[in-house]
């Protein structure tokens, strides 16, 4: 029997927590996004309607700080996630960073650009999944960290100098800029508009994906699972 | 001696009965004047058809300040009977004021014959003439106002001789000195002659008027003395001494009758407003490069977190009078300045009290560019040439994807031919 007269066989790819994970951060990345370009850009008429909505400078702040410190502590329990849960640990090894994840990538251009003829295989997690992971990791912990430090302004202004201060503040916002950019044409592509997934990648809800697709896209997690069984 | 005596006494009464007999002889008594003028109908027919009171209320006469004089003390040619009387000179006796009447804008059209001009009369009154300190004289300070607004809110004469307009009176009204005066009564709110003089007013654009530039912090000092003293010290106050013109003076970041408390959301003093009233001047390009001034200081206001906060109404948000002082605004290079290096962590220090001498280190209107503010200018270089970057990379690796898979789906049938 071909694989193809089968009916789609569908496998998990986000437990049930890691879907929650994922939709908190969601949430509280979009309200942090939108509270703090109202104030980055003020001078905009649609960030001026924004922070008339958010109930002013004072309470768009409260928000602000509010969606940080829920997302603080998310990154902290992802963290501990990670390295002590069976499933996290298991997860970090896919998802870590390794030599040939830049090898993966600099072959895949090749390949796109006809350079080369082998498309690399990926597991899990390939080069795009990593490089997103990782980046919005470092940047969500600088933002983290600059927040903290405009936060506690009172505190800040004592051993640090003004213009620390100023330098602090433009980092924090084009840090969030940074990430705003990596969600909009990074994640956006890789889990919406890829034809692959498009229009969307159902997994951060159904937590379950169609294993014709993990052949195509991660083969090597496909032919892992075989191995294990599980297909 | 007792001759001497008896001829001094004779001298005396005599003397006595001479002036008795020029007082009785020279003219009526206000007694034989009320004789006719005391009737309430006594009234003559003017040329134009009119007709014009001749009363006299004898009570009100002899309660003014006039009332234990004659009438013929100011009516010199009057007599029992008597035609038309020649016009009262009220210079006989008051000479000072008739001079600085002569002098004033009043006076000057007066003399050129305006008829609509006020007189002695017009602000006075006639016969109930009271003592500025009465109560109920016209021209006792809570009477005055509507006493000068008879005219100058009278839109016919506004218009036909160029007055400030009837939305200077409002604003005066509704003003802080209005209003104590008005509404609270009280004695020492400002009221028009505070200001503009009494015999002597003149309009602000001349020299010698109390309410030109050159006077008014002198002026608003009469009361206001303790600011004043401040004021002399401020670098304003001693640039309009040395005769700057564009040096401020009280009315141009307070108004004139608009004047408010600063509490009100409509005074240019208010918090939300004193950015905008300092801009008058600090924004204006000229005067900013004639006096040397720092420049953009509006602009870099705005750009900082106090700029932003009281703009959108947080109005404990520094302002620039939190930091740079109202009325001892010194510049930073004074070290008596708020603003001045060594006082910052003092000055910050008032809301934000950790801020400490290393705190005050960098500029705090930080300006954007190479020379002034390097690190944040980097920054910002760095993140904008980043994100530029990255955004091509991704739209690049997005076209290079899609071309990839493509390739991939062509080539897969083949491979399944093998």
């Amino acid at each position: 029997m071909s694989e193809k007269s089968r009916g789609p066989v569908y496998v998990e790819r986000m437990s049930i927590l890691f879907r929650i994970q994922h939709l908190l951060l969601m949430i509280s990345l979009l309200v942090l996004a939108i509270t703090g370009f109202a104030l980055m850009y003020y001078e905009n008429a649609l960030a001026q309607v924004l922070i008339r909505l958010e109930g002013g400078v004072l309470y768009r702040g409260i928000i602000h700080r509010s969606a940080a410190v829920f997302l603080m502590a998310q990154l902290v329990y992802h963290a501990f996630y990670m390295l002590i849960s069976r499933e996290g640990k298991r997860e970090l090894k896919e998802i870590w960073l390794t030599r040939r994840d830049f090898d993966d990538f600099l072959q895949a251009m090749r390949y796109n650009l006809g350079m080369g003829n082998e498309y690399p295989r990926f597991g899990k997690y390939g080069y795009k999944e990593k490089f997103q992971y990782w980046g919005a990791t470092a940047g969500v912990f600088l933002i983290s960290v600059t927040g903290m430090i405009l936060w506690a302004e009172t505190f800040s202004m004592r051993f640090l100098p003004k213009f620390v201060l100023d330098l602090t503040l433009i980092i924090h916002g084009y840090q969030g800029l940074l990430i705003f950019v990596i969600l909009l044409f990074w994640h956006l592509y890789i889990v919406h508009l890829h034809p692959s997934v498009f229009p969307m990648n159902w997994a951060w809800l159904t937590g379950k994906v169609d294993a014709e697709w993990i052949r195509e896209e991660h083969p090597l997690e496909y032919e892992k699972l075989k191995g294990e069984g599980v297909l | 001696m007792k001759s001497l005596r008896s001829f001094l006494i004779a001298a005396l009464l005599a003397a006595a009965a001479v002036a008795l007999a020029t007082t009785a002889g020279a003219g009526p008594t206000v007694g034989d004047c009320q004789e006719c003028h005391g009737d309430k109908t006594m009234e003559k027919s003017l040329p134009d058809g009119r007709t014009l009171s001749l009363f006299v209320d004898g009570n009100l006469f002899r309660e003014s300040v006039h009332g234990k004089a004659e009438c013929t003390a100011c009516h010199t040619d009057a007599t029992v009977p008597h035609g038309k009387l020649a016009a009262v000179a009220c210079g006989r006796c008051h000479p000072d004021a008739q001079k600085s009447y002569s002098q004033s804008t009043h006076g000057i059209a007066h003399a050129k014959g305006v008829k609509d001009v006020p007189g002695c009369e017009d602000c006075h009154g006639k016969h109930d003439i009271r003592k500025v300190q009465d109560p109920k004289a016209r021209t006792f300070r809570l009477n005055i106002v509507g006493v000068c607004l008879k005219c100058h809110e009278d839109r016919v004469i506004e218009e036909k001789y160029g007055l400030p307009d009837q939305k200077v009176m409002e604003a005066y009204r509704n003003s802080v000195h209005g209003m104590a005066s008005k509404k609270s009564g009280l004695l020492g709110a400002a009221v028009c002659p505070d200001c503009h003089g009494n015999h002597m007013i003149l309009p602000g654009d001349q020299p010698r008027s109390a309410t030109h530039r050159q006077n008014i912090p002198t002026l608003c000092g009469k009361c206001h003395s303790g600011i004043l003293e401040e004021y002399e010290l401020s670098v304003h106050g001693k640039g309009m001494r040395a005769g700057i013109a564009e040096s401020p003076v009280c009315t141009d970041c307070h108004g004139e009758h608009t004047i408010t408390k600063i509490t009100d959301p409509r005074s240019k003093v208010y918090v939300m407003n004193i950015p905008k009233t300092c801009t008058a001047c600090h924004g204006n390009e000229a005067i900013s490069t004639r006096y040397a001034l720092p420049k953009k200081r509006f602009s870099t206001y705005m750009d900082s977190f106090h700029g932003v906060a009281l703009e959108y109404g947080m109005t404990k948000a520094a302002n620039c009078a939190s930091c740079h002082g109202f009325h001892k605004i010194l510049p930073s290079s004074d070290p008596a300045s708020t603003v001045n290096k060594a006082n910052l962590p003092k000055t910050c220090g008032k809301c934000h009290p950790n801020a400490g001498v290393n705190f005050a280190k960098g500029d705090i209107h930080v300006e954007v560019t190479p020379e002034k503010a390097m690190g944040v200018f980097a920054v910002r270089i760095f993140y904008t040439i980043f994100i530029g970057v990255l955004i091509i990379l991704f739209v690049l690796h997005v076209g290079m994807d899609l071309l990839g898979r493509r390739r991939r789906l062509e080539t897969k049938p083949e491979e399944k031919k093998e």
